[in-house]
């Protein structure tokens, strides 16, 4: 057990996970069998209106950006689009693996 | 295809080939599946990955299975050498072959007849080959069982759970049964985890007299399976020796993860329920701020 802890990364690196730049994609059940899938800290560099309209294109869902008073814009969507953003997200280099966190079941 | 196939070249031969390069793909695909799930059977995730890349390099070709083969000595320790020279003398037989096999049929079927002979030329060896990539799973799975045991049953032992118990009260609520044996199980107090499942799960729910938890909304024990899965990685197994003898600490608003194995410390992030959209009805919303 000892020797593994060499192997293991730096422990400090841990830290970084409570940083700003994370990307939280959650889900929220409504009536039946409905859900609503939230992608929370979009940096401010990216316009959202235009990740919207693409994200309504291409999943073939509605969505809206919210203005929160704290957690700042939230891009919210109809449906269970977590798989598809967080395959976008990487896939165009926004975030990194590291930086978006699927919640929800 | 096939009849320009026939066409062009002698009747019985051309068929054959083209039957036995069918069947030899529909081996390869069986053999895929038996590994799929003989990774199923395999609980601790970390085991699950590093399967699965070195399945990836047994079919990839030349670069992949160097990596493969290098994670395989990291898995090993000492005695992975061996076994890594018995398995790269293996897939430099069979693997790079059996890719271009694949490929050419599709490809190159129509185009050159003597793409064909080569191919009639080096039939015999399918069925050597096919040999060897079976031999060689098998031979794989058994020297790394028998090899290290400890490594393959040590990290299961440790990581039984007791399934979540869950069931459906009416059509709007779930209840999570076991949910007070599990917290005993995991060593975590009840409201950390009940924190953590709402937070996920994104609903709202209390614990009831006998300890079960009843959460809004429709789920299956499938689903809390997985928050679960995700709780114990975070906040229950130590983060450098992965070993679950661990204790939760409060200190100065921030939570640590204390190793009782290897002794190391680090903070754990903090449960947040992040944005919560409003799902209810507006006209509700409305009356309530009047």
């Amino acid at each position: 057990m000892s020797v593994q802890n060499f192997n293991s990364a730096d422990p400090f690196a841990v830290d970084k996970s409570e940083q700003e730049g994370l990307i939280h994609i959650r889900i929220q059940q409504r009536n039946g069998r409905k859900t609503l899938t939230t992608v929370q800290g979009i940096s401010d560099k990216y316009d959202k209106k235009k990740l919207v309209k693409y994200f309504k294109k291409n999943f073939s869902c509605n969505g809206t950006v919210v203005d929160h008073a704290e957690h700042g814009e939230v891009i919210q969507l109809q449906g269970d689009q977590r798989q598809c953003i967080h395959d976008f997200l990487i896939e165009i280099d926004l975030a990194t693996k590291n930086q978006v966190k699927v919640h929800g079941f | 295809m096939l009849r320009k196939l026939r066409s062009a070249s002698p009747d019985i031969l051309s068929t054959s080939v083209a039957f036995t390069v069918e069947i030899f793909l529909i081996v390869l695909f069986l053999f895929d599946k038996l590994d799929d799930d003989m990774n199923f059977d395999d609980f601790s995730s970390m085991k699950k990955k590093k399967k699965k890349k070195k399945k990836k390099g047994f079919e990839d070709g030349q670069e992949n299975t160097e990596e493969g083969t290098k994670e395989a000595v990291e898995n090993n320790d000492e005695n992975g050498v061996k076994e890594d020279q018995i398995d790269d003398d293996g897939t430099d037989f069979s693997l790079p072959m059996k890719k271009k096999k694949k490929r050419r049929p599709q490809a190159k079927e129509n185009e050159i007849e003597p793409d064909e002979q080569e191919k009639e030329g080096s039939q015999p060896d399918y069925a050597d080959r096919e040999y060897t990539y079976e031999e060689l799973l098998t031979r794989a799975f058994k020297t790394m069982e028998a090899k290290n045991p400890n490594v393959v049953a040590g990290e299961k032992r440790k990581f039984i759970m007791r399934p979540p118990q869950v069931f459906k009260i009416g059509t709007k609520k779930t209840s999570f049964a076991n949910f007070g044996d599990i917290c005993k199980i995991l060593h975590r107090q009840p409201k950390h985890l009940l924190a953590y499942l709402l937070a996920e799960l994104g609903t709202s729910g209390s614990i009831d007299s006998n300890n079960q938890l009843i959460i809004k909304g429709r789920f299956q024990q499938k689903q809390i399976e997985s928050v679960l899965r995700r709780y114990i990685k975070e906040y229950v197994t130590c983060h450098t020796c992965r070993s679950p003898d661990t204790i939760l600490q409060k200190e100065t608003r921030l939570y640590f993860l204390q190793c009782e194995t290897c002794g190391s410390r680090c903070s754990v992030a903090s449960i947040k329920s992040g944005f919560q959209a409003f799902t209810g009805r507006r006209a509700a919303l409305k009356s309530k701020q009047q």
